[in-house]
């Protein structure tokens, strides 16, 4: 699972093109959407939906679930578990 | 027409008011500067080359933003460069052609304006906003803005030659005008001596 | 400013998938044309949208387009007039010559318009996303009130490429049928492409249509892509080019909104034209008839608004049939023949930008 977590966070700098972060700035449960955590938004749902399917072949279409999923490194690790 | 702040930005330092205020000590200077300057703005990391740079340069100019804190509507964004989003718009075609993903956050990023969007999200500013390509810096053509810009009923103008493309010649130029009685006859040629003694740096 | 110097607005050319002449364009849209069609296997995946494409533009679509309309220009333009050292020149265009990427996606731009129009001044171009074409307009006015100019040349111009094509795909924002502005059953923006040129005069002429009454702009200062769900910057712009005309709201004929056709712009421009008491003011978006053209948009809906003044006729929002927007709004659903004399023409885009022009007519 902590393998899972660090690969999500190289994918995540990659398909975010957040390049000026290292995976040591990302936290396992701090959100990652709004001014509290990194300051993602609407438009970063949808590179985290190219990354579900890209990476792991999970296809989502609905936004609203997206939300819950995409809350931290955690919940994402959770979700591509269950989808395991 | 009054300058009441200035500084400058490029890949080997940062200065205000004609003050060297940060050399850089690493590749990416941008990244770098974020950090010593240690701003909390996790959405900087999102920014793509030209919003960065005019954030860093927003932020070195704080000090000139005392009286104008109450500021709404009446200050104007005139911005220009020669590229556009240049840099952005490649690493958008690569998203396509080689990574076979179009990147939704790239894309936002492939208008100049954007930055301007971001200062003013920042700052909850609600003034005009325009950018323009030109050749080169042209401190006439600023002159003549911020002159119409005062005449439409602005009381400031934030001012910004943000020419960035990932070159060693990256620079951002930014400098912020308040309306004032007396006429500046030398406004363009202050303008530019100030612009040249930074190149000169 | 001086407020006696004031601004009109003349045909420059026009050149869309609907024709190359203004009356083409007028015949068109007295039959409720549209230009968009559906197109094959144009997205990143092969996927068929709806665009309003120009045939016959080769393969540099930019330089050609340009090209076109500056000839088209000078057929009525004489070169003394196009010379002059008080002429000016601006450009609207967001992304110019995708093609260049690699060098100068502006060059061509700068190189065209000198070879044919051969101006006295380099071309001042303008790229602020999709409010730029209005933007163009009010900077012109702003020359001529400062009199540095007497007459300025308005260019608007972009046309389709896979860049554009994909990155709105990429974000959910393309319609799988021909847009819908301010419909239920709206779903997104089709794309298109265009040119369109406007001479701004500091003395009218027996061609001149309109005056140009004032015209501000305003960030939301919310998000750098999403519309404000209060609209707040496209408030602003509005009061503030009401403020600046020196007209009152209930004087406006007919407003050209931006409608995009996406569910949360077109709800935005509910809400702040509702703000304004504007929203039983009749209504429409060009868009269904040119798409979306990003840069020549404000251009070439400026100058179908000055064909509803000089023909006095409002035109149809096509692809609205019934209101899908929280507030409600007066949208034209049928031509009206109706005397049109003052128009509000707007405009919001990425980067948070809102601009907004008034225009009355002066035949």
């Amino acid at each position: 699972m902590s393998e899972l977590k660090e690969k999500l966070k190289t994918q995540i700098i990659e398909q975010l093109n957040l390049e000026d972060l290292t995976i040591a700035d990302i936290k396992n449960d701090s959100p990652l959407f709004g001014d509290e955590g990194l300051g993602l938004d609407s438009i970063d749902a949808l590179e985290f939906i190219v990354l579900l399917d890209s990476y792991y072949g999970i296809k989502i279409d609905d936004p609203a679930i997206a939300k819950e999923i995409f809350h931290s490194v955690d919940s994402m690790a959770d979700f591509i578990e269950s989808k395991k | 027409m009054k300058i009441i702040g200035h500084c400058y930005i490029n890949p080997r330092g940062a200065f205000f008011n004609g003050q060297n205020v940060l050399i850089a000590t690493e590749e990416n200077y941008l990244k770098n500067y974020f950090s010593e300057l240690k701003i909390d703005y996790s959405k900087f990391y999102k920014m793509d080359l030209l919003s960065k740079g005019a954030f860093l340069g927003d932020y070195l100019l704080r000090n000139s933003y005392k009286d104008l804190l109450h500021v709404e509507n009446e200050l104007q964004f005139i911005f220009a460069n020669t590229s556009s989003s240049k840099e952005t718009d490649i690493r958008f075609i690569e998203s396509y052609e080689r990574k076979k993903n179009p990147s939704p956050s790239l894309f936002v990023y492939t208008l100049p304006n954007i930055l301007t969007g971001e200062l003013a999200i920042k700052h909850k500013w609600f003034g005009e906003n325009i950018f323009y390509i030109l050749t080169k810096f042209d401190s006439e053509f600023f002159n003549d803005q911020i002159v119409m810009s005062f005449l439409r009923g602005n009381e400031y103008c934030l001012c910004g030659w943000v020419e960035m493309t990932g070159s060693p010649e990256d620079e951002c130029f930014m400098f912020l005008v308040a309306k004032s009685e007396v006429v500046n006859e030398n406004f363009s040629n202050n303008l530019n001596e100030i612009l040249n003694t930074y190149r000169n740096e | 400013m001086e407020r006696s110097l004031k601004c009109y607005l003349k045909y420059g050319a026009i050149i869309s998938p609907l024709g190359d002449r203004i009356e083409e364009h007028y015949s068109a849209f007295l039959e409720n044309k549209s230009g968009i069609k559906k197109e094959g296997k144009i997205g990143f995946n092969s996927e068929n949208f709806f665009l309003a494409r120009i045939d016959n533009l080769a393969n540099s679509r930019y330089n050609t387009l340009l090209n076109q309309a500056c000839e088209k220009l000078i057929q009525n333009y004489s070169s003394s007039f196009l010379q002059n050292p008080k002429t000016g020149v601006i450009v609207s265009t967001t992304k110019a010559n995708l093609a260049a990427i690699t060098s100068d996606t502006f060059e061509s731009t700068r190189r065209i318009i000198d070879e044919i129009i051969h101006p006295f001044h380099e071309p001042i171009i303008i790229s602020n996303a999709c409010i730029s074409g209005v933007l163009a307009v009010n900077t012109a006015a702003d020359y001529i009130r400062l009199n540095k100019f007497d007459q300025v040349i308005i260019i608007g111009i972009d046309v389709l490429s896979d860049f554009i094509i994909y990155g709105f795909q990429s974000l959910f924002a393309l319609s799988n049928e021909a847009c819908r502005p301010f419909d239920k059953e709206r779903n997104g923006i089709s794309l298109g492409e265009a040119c369109g040129i406007l001479v701004m005069m500091n003395t009218p002429d027996d061609d001149c249509i309109v005056e140009v009454l004032g015209g501000a702009s305003s960030n939301d200062a919310n998000h750098i892509s999403g519309p404000s769900r209060t609209g707040e910057g496209l408030f602003r712009a509005i009061h503030k080019s009401l403020e600046r005309s020196g007209i009152l709201k209930e004087e406006i004929d007919f407003i050209s909104a931006h409608g995009t056709a996406t569910t949360y712009n077109d709800e935005m421009e509910a809400i702040a034209f509702n703000r304004l008491g504007l929203n039983h003011i009749p209504t429409n978006s060009f868009k269904g008839y040119f798409g979306h053209t990003l840069g020549a948009a404000g251009i070439i809906e400026i100058i179908m608004c000055m064909v509803s003044m000089e023909k006095n006729i409002l035109f149809k929002s096509i692809g609205y049939t019934e209101i899908g927007t929280s507030e409600r709004l007066n949208v034209i659903s049928e031509n009206q023949k109706v005397e049109v004399t003052t128009v509000l023409k707007t405009a919001s885009g990425f980067g948070g930008g809102n601009a907004a022009v008034l225009l009355k007519c002066i035949q």
